[in-house]
């Protein structure tokens, strides 16, 4: 059994070996424990109310205050605005995935020119900081007539997107080697089917990776957002999280039970896709 | 004949069929990008040409008048060293940390999962809440504070972000353990790409654990590495979220960024051709970046180098 | 793997189709069916009429007030619909900004007049509504009317103004020996000392923000020369006049006390850790700050109560050798402006919206929201409210906030030239000389 074999490689290697494993994990569980305490001070400072975290920072709640949760979680809007947020990073992780896929396909495994003219040109939009655009975007999206829409804002999403999207797709694709593309042409696949059913399969690890990114992006924009939506019944989640602060108060332990549990789904979002990162190249079509 | 040589062959090959299939993979990326990001751009740098509160029509012309503004302003100029301090802390601390970490988490073990969950977990909270949270932790009486005290060490607590000499630094602590995870899962990513016989074989060859990350593992993700780090750099100068939600900027502009100065300046202070113009330096300074990293770095990316089965 | 996508894709392409058919309501109410002469509105047309109105008060009860009166007043008048948008405050001034620069600004939206009010109207946004209150005008406190004037001519109408007062723990006062409130600059200093002797922190101070910190100077400034040099500064843009340098040299000596919080310049004013929170929570003895100030600090307490110790007010010190009067204000409010498209119905609708009846209501809540209603005052019961209302009609000068008063490009410089006194990186002089600078390239 493989407990038998690892003990068997344990007393065959050097002591060093076991030491340095020990080392590891010990490394990474502490690195764990750093990188988890603000979050996990975010969790419980919910269970807070303000007053508390301004005398008592630093210790566990006294009493614990459950009523920040239970009262977001009670909240329709909380719920809508939750839906609201799930629809829009699903639209625009769908656009801009496909459309980058499909341009990255060409851009890493085609030859034209002005090749690397056209790749510079996607690449600027990742230079410019999209907040001062937001004029010039705010008067189209209103003169297409997507004003209070959520493809209103999908759509810009998915097209500041495109820039970071294409650029992590681009090697992927180009290191499917070329003799499986041949093999396909031969089985009679154009060349959109090879690029639906056997470059994209194979390219799980990356377009998980993308897509994970382009729906965190998605979950936490909120100038767009504010911008583009007037309805309330049309909010997300962190256009939401403003009812708590008004003029001159913010109720900061509401705040962050709020940001909590928007957290929630994204990192569901993210347990999901971890499993797509674990396959890979390994599964069957490239040996030999 | 590398693989870019090859597949050009059989475009050439190929019929006119072939161009089609370029452009219409093409088009929707590329109609999406004109229309939403291109235009709106464009049409800022229209903006930076006048002097302009947002509200008025746009009729004030002053022709590089904002431009010269900026580059005279000590704060400007401030900001950028801040970005520029943002950049080479990151290069030099958290990319190797994140590709150690990345490293380790590639082997199987028990609860990897968990533990990647975890690392990713910064990533995802929103910024809001990310300034709010370190605020309270670094401030006066805060966790940090009582961390400190506890192992002895409370005397080396300093009010942090208060201090506009050490602010910077809090700020680089606060951005490593946010983006940290976006850079473990690009690397994580890169590695799968990598096929165990590989490690294998360097293993049956007698490479150490050590040689064979240098000479197999490394190489091998090498193009998704470079993406990291060209993410990293860009990333470091358009750095505006996390840091105005923190300090905006504060105290005393001592953790001003370029972004955080444009949108100061130009947004809130309703001088949006000002604000335009900061924008578009910072863009200027960010293509020169990425130009020569293109140009220098990630030449052999584009060129088709060693594939894991070509030649 | 391909399952997956497809079914990916149908989900897109469901998303998509909903996205279209659920298309949104169009920006702006169209004005279309209400009559389009600007003249005095005779009686409203009894044809449909909608009305956008935008205000900030998210948090009940203000905004269940609100949402009463709106509802009443649709009762009374069937044929009007109020569109009701509500955001909080630093979101509404993003989403204003953009409305306004696409040229469609609501109808009736949240305020605070001055510089800020002044060049909304330089550009065509705000609708003259000069003629329309002419009959009842003066019912509203007239001071608080001044501040929503361009050139004479009324764009908006106040509901609220207040003053800023140091707002203090008697209890603290007490224990440091301090028997009665300080009345001149140099007690206050004296105050300052004491406490400190106490080991108890003079100040809580919301260095962050920086418009804590804008107070004190201001203040000293209006002492130092008077509600003239003032108002002339804000109104040409000298402001090169000695008090302002005399401001900054006064301020500098609190500073060089240090009485604030430690690590002050990086709180902010509201939310945990902040000065609400600080005074909320008997770490600091007082605070400068505006009539609001008994809400935030409630919603900092335990159970979100009265501060459980005695809370007190007095008013700014007056300055030994200074032109300013001791009365002279400064403060803000808030107010509602009227948009250009807005239809004459607007106007009868802000009437009733700071009618005496609604003034009331307002001042019951003992919020912070000091009505400007003629009469409205005694609404108010909460003694240190009533100690700020009473402060104001003594005022025969309120001077508007000077980042409000001003231009938002000249007022975040003055704020940021303020900072510098506090961080100990600028000197009084520097600071009157750059805002000076700031202002004449205006």
């Amino acid at each position: 059994m493989s407990t038998t074999r690892r003990s068997q490689r344990l007393e065959a290697e050097p002591l060093r070996r076991g030491l340095a494993a020990v080392a590891r994990y010990g490394l990474l569980l502490s690195v764990a424990a750093i990188i988890i305490i603000p979050v996990g001070y975010a969790v419980i400072g919910g269970f807070k109310d303000s007053a508390q975290l301004t005398t008592d920072p630093i210790g566990l709640p006294n009493p614990w205050v459950t009523s920040n949760y239970t009262d977001v979680l009670a909240s329709d809007s909380f719920w809508r605005q939750l839906l609201n947020s799930v629809l829009i990073a699903a639209m625009s992780t769908f656009l801009v995935a496909l459309f980058s896929a499909l341009a990255a396909f060409v851009f890493a495994r085609r030859v034209f020119p002005g090749r690397e003219v056209l790749f510079t040109l996607f690449t600027l939009g990742l230079l410019f900081p999209a907040a001062v655009a937001i004029l010039p975007l705010f008067i189209l999206v209103r003169d297409l007539g997507l004003y209070d829409n959520p493809l209103g804002i999908a759509l810009p999403e998915a097209a500041f997107g495109l820039p970071l999207t294409i650029l992590v797709l681009r090697p992927f694709f180009h290191s499917i080697p070329t003799e499986l593309e041949d093999a396909a042409s031969i089985d009679g696949c154009g060349q959109f089917g090879f690029f639906w059913r056997v470059l994209l399969p194979l390219s799980r690890p990356a377009l998980a990776t993308v897509a994970l990114l382009a729906i965190v992006f998605s979950w936490n924009q909120f100038l767009l957002p504010l911008v583009m939506l007037s309805s309330e019944a049309n909010w997300t989640l962190p256009l939401g999280v403003t009812n708590y602060s008004t003029q001159f108060t913010t109720d900061t332990a509401r705040i962050l039970a709020y940001t909590t549990l928007a957290l929630i789904p994204a990192l569901i979002f993210y347990v999901f896709a971890e499993r797509q990162l674990v396959g890979g190249l390994t599964s069957g079509a490239v040996k030999g | 004949m590398t693989a870019a040589l090859q597949s050009g062959a059989r475009t050439r090959r190929r019929a006119v069929g072939a161009w089609a299939t370029i452009g219409l993979f093409m088009l929707p990326a590329l109609s999406l990008y004109v229309l939403f990001v291109l235009l709106p751009i464009a049409q800022a740098v229209r903006f930076s040409f006048f002097k302009w509160n947002g509200l008025a029509p746009l009729t004030e012309f002053v022709g590089l008048a904002n431009y010269e503004r900026a580059l005279a302003d000590p704060v400007f100029i401030g900001a950028v060293s801040h970005n520029v301090l943002i950049v080479v802390l990151s290069l030099a601390l958290q990319i190797p940390f994140a590709l150690g970490l990345a490293l380790m988490l590639n082997r199987r073990f028990r609860g990897r999962a968990a533990l990647r969950l975890v690392f990713f977990a910064p990533y995802v909270i929103a910024e809001v809440i990310t300034g709010v949270v370190w605020s309270l932790l670094l401030q006066p009486g805060g966790l940090a504070e009582g961390a400190l005290e506890a192992f002895g060490l409370g005397s080396l607590y300093h009010p942090w972000l208060a201090d506009p000499s050490t602010v910077m630094l809090a700020l680089f602590v606060i951005i490593s353990w946010k983006y940290f995870g976006f850079h473990m899962i690009l690397l994580l990513a890169g590695l799968q790409g990598i096929p165990r016989e590989l490690d294998e074989a360097a293993a049956m060859d007698g490479a150490s654990r050590r040689q064979a990350i240098r000479y197999v593992t490394l190489p091998l993700l090498g193009p998704t590495l470079r993406v990291s780090v060209f993410l990293s750099i860009i990333g470091a100068l358009q750095l505006f979220d996390l840091v105005w939600v923190t300090t905006g900027g504060g105290p005393v502009n001592a953790s001003n960024t370029m972004a955080t100065y444009m949108f100061d300046w130009g947004f809130r202070r309703f001088q949006l051709g000002y604000g335009s113009a900061v924008a578009v330096i910072l863009f200027i300074l960010a293509l020169v970046v990425a130009l020569a990293y293109q140009r220098f770095v990630m030449r052999r990316d584009i060129e088709g180098a060693v594939t894991i089965y070509g030649g | 793997m391909s399952t997956r996508w497809r079914s990916v894709g149908i989900l897109g392409a469901v998303a998509l189709l909903v996205g279209a058919c659920t298309g949104g309501a169009s920006p702006v109410a169209s004005p279309s069916e209400a009559p389009t002469s600007v003249a005095p509105s005779v009686a409203p047309s009894a044809e449909p009429v909608e009305i956008d109105w935008w205000h900030i008060q998210n948090n009940d009860p203000g905004k269940q007030l609100w949402q009463d009166l709106a509802d009443e007043y649709t009762a009374a008048h069937p044929n009007v619909k109020v569109n009701l948008t509500v955001l909080e405050n630093e979101a509404f001034k993003t989403k204003l900004t953009t409305e306004m620069q696409a040229k469609t600004p609501p109808d009736l939206f949240q305020s605070w007049g001055g510089g800020g009010m002044a060049e909304q109207q330089k550009a065509g946004l705000l609708k003259d509504i000069t003629a329309d209150v002419a009959s009842w005008k003066d019912t509203i406190n007239p001071g608080a009317l001044g501040m929503y004037q361009v050139d004479g001519k009324q764009y908006g109408i106040p509901f609220d103004l207040g003053m800023v007062g140091f707002w203090y723990n008697k209890d603290l006062f007490d224990k440091a020996g301090i028997t009665t409130p300080p009345a001149t600059w140099a007690e206050l200093l004296d105050a300052v000392k004491k406490l400190t002797a106490e080991g108890i922190t003079p100040i809580a101070l919301g260095g962050k923000d920086k418009w804590p910190g804008m107070f004190y100077w201001a203040y000293l400034a209006l002492r130092a020369g008077g509600k003239d040099a003032m108002a002339n500064a804000v109104a040409t843009g000298d402001w090169s006049g000695t008090s302002f340098v005399e401001a900054g040299k006064q301020l500098k000596a609190l500073v060089d006390l240090e009485p604030f919080q430690e690590g002050f310049l990086a709180a902010p004013w509201d939310g945990a850790g902040g000065q609400a929170a600080s005074m909320a929570n008997e770490k600091a003895a007082m605070q400068l700050m505006g009539q609001w100030a008994p809400g935030t600090m409630q919603a900092n307490t335990p159970d979100k109560q009265k501060v459980k110790f005695n809370l007190g007010w007095f008013p700014f010190p007056s300055l030994e050798g200074g032109a300013g009067a001791p009365t002279d204000g400064f403060g803000g409010g808030n107010g509602f402006a009227v948009g250009k498209d807005a239809p004459p119905e607007t106007v009868d609708f802000l009437k009733f919206l700071v009618s005496s009846d609604a003034a009331n209501r307002w001042g019951a809540l003992n919020s912070g929201i000091l009505p400007t209603t003629v009469g409205a005052e005694t609404s108010v019961t909460d003694p240190d409210l009533k100690s700020v209302l009473e402060n104001r009609a003594k005022a025969e000068y309120v001077q508007l906030y000077l980042d409000q008063a001003t231009t938002p490009a000249l007022g975040g410089v003055i704020n940021d030239a303020i900072q510098t006194l506090y961080a100990g990186t600028g000197t009084p002089e520097q600071v009157a000389a750059t805002i000076s600078d700031a202002a004449k390239t205006q």
